[in-house]
């Protein structure tokens, strides 16, 4: 299992917002563990929503970090709020938005929507809304050992923007 | 790679259940999170809380497994790395027709990695929130 | 248009009932933000990015909560805050009450000095200076 959570990003607009989607298939290893056949129930494959959650952070850590050109370590430092209205299936698509709502040198809070999107009519649903808060380690965290080198965004993070047609750092 | 993020349960009642996560580079994804510096991803602690509350509600669920359809204010603390172990402590807050609301923490060694509170609501109920 | 004293603290209080997941009754005045409501470091900085939000302020790193002052030799010594601490708390912290906290100056008691009402009465200051 691979740690990228998104599959392109289709829009990145500096310190304001990002776009981007993820495909969920079977052909992911996790579906098959949530969950498998138990009594009288079948194989039930869904993606788990920490997994989506992820996405989100994957996407808004993204936008934050783009929005100080990469040279803060961006960090995951609390999920404020996260609510689900459906789950998502193989064979389904996800879209993360992700919208900062404040930005300084501490780190940033940031909103977002995810929509469950069906390729087979094109029908789109709200699946959650995320709320997450994100701090940049390097003024936050003295004490705990880290590398000096910004490990947060690495080879995967800058193939993924390239690959979606934006510069990578 | 299985999605197990309990590796043992060590201690429970109705109200309460003890659990371990323990941390091994052998856990592919770590080789991303991050490139030569693993640390166990703040949703995987918090997926480690998930499953430890499902344990515990496993005498009370019918065939629909519980799913995560809410969280709040789940904070994270000290990094975990390979090597270590996650103590995961999760408790019976409250339940209502729709679900169940636990709140849950995960340590290393008493240093707190991870806190906060979270709702499961059987599979077929989380397919159809959209009054929520 | 001036906001009211009771309309700060409603405003406060559903910014901390966001920020740490507490609820709306245990949102007293004098309720410690740390010892009371569970508050960790980085919602801190939850509640601050909620306020400036919520009334349109801005504030500055360590303006509500001194981050330094616990760091600095000056000011503290085998536990305890010195005199040179404490008057620069003071300076500082127009809005916190800093009395009970002078009787003891234990470092590990600093956060308690962070109430409900610290918080209004910070907020309070900053839309007067506006």
């Amino acid at each position: 299992m691979r740690w990228i959570w998104i599959d392109r990003i289709l829009e990145l607009e500096h310190a304001r917002r990002c776009v981007a989607i993820k495909n969920v298939s079977l052909a992911e290893e996790m579906v098959h563990d949530h969950f498998p056949a138990a009594g009288n129930r079948p194989a039930t494959p869904v993606m788990p929503n920490t997994l989506i959650i992820e996405g989100m952070a994957q996407t808004a850590g993204i936008l934050v970090g783009h929005a100080n050109d990469f040279r803060e370590k961006v960090i995951l430092a609390k999920i404020s709020r996260a609510t689900f209205h459906d789950v998502a299936r193989p064979g389904f698509c996800l879209r993360f938005e992700a919208l900062i709502d404040r930005i300084d040198s501490n780190g940033a809070s940031t909103s977002g929507s995810v929509t469950l999107l069906d390729p087979a009519d094109d029908k789109q649903s709200k699946l959650a809304d995320i709320e997450l808060l994100f701090s940049h380690i390097d003024k936050n965290m003295s004490g705990l050992a880290f590398p000096e080198h910004n490990f947060v965004f690495g080879q995967q993070f800058k193939d993924v923007l390239r690959q979606s047609g934006f510069d990578s750092p | 790679m299985r999605f197990e993020l309990i590796d043992r349960v060590i201690d429970r009642d109705d109200q309460h259940l003890i659990a371990v996560k323990c941390v091994s580079s052998a856990e592919e994804y770590l080789a991303d999170h991050f490139p030569g510096f693993a640390v166990l991803p703040g949703v995987m602690m918090l997926e480690a809380m998930v499953q430890a509350g499902r344990a515990l509600l496993s005498d009370r669920m019918g065939d629909d497994p519980l799913v995560l359809t809410d969280v709040r204010n789940v904070r994270y603390g000290n990094m975990v790395r390979p090597g270590q172990c996650l103590t995961v402590r999760v408790k019976l807050r409250k339940q209502d027709a729709d679900g169940w609301d636990l709140e849950g923490s995960g340590s290393v060694e008493d240093q707190v990695a991870v806190q906060g509170r979270f709702r499961l609501t059987p599979l077929c109920a989380a397919m159809d929130r959209t009054d929520v | 248009m001036t906001v009211t004293q009771e309309e700060v603290f409603d405003k406060v209080r559903d910014v901390l009932v966001d920020a740490l997941g507490a609820d709306e009754e245990e949102i007293v005045s004098d309720a410690k933000l740390v010892s009371d409501l569970g508050a960790e470091s980085i919602d801190f900085l939850d509640i601050v990015f909620r306020l400036e939000k919520a009334f349109g302020i801005k504030i500055e790193q360590g303006e509500m909560i001194p981050d330094n002052v616990l760091q600095d030799s000056q000011y503290i010594q085998d536990g305890k805050v010195t005199d040179t601490g404490m008057t620069e708390l003071r300076a500082r912290l127009p809005h916190a009450d800093l009395d009970e906290f002078d009787a003891s100056r234990d470092v590990e008691e600093f956060s308690d000095i962070f109430t409900v009402n610290t918080v209004v009465k910070f907020v309070q200051s900053k839309l007067g200076d506006q």
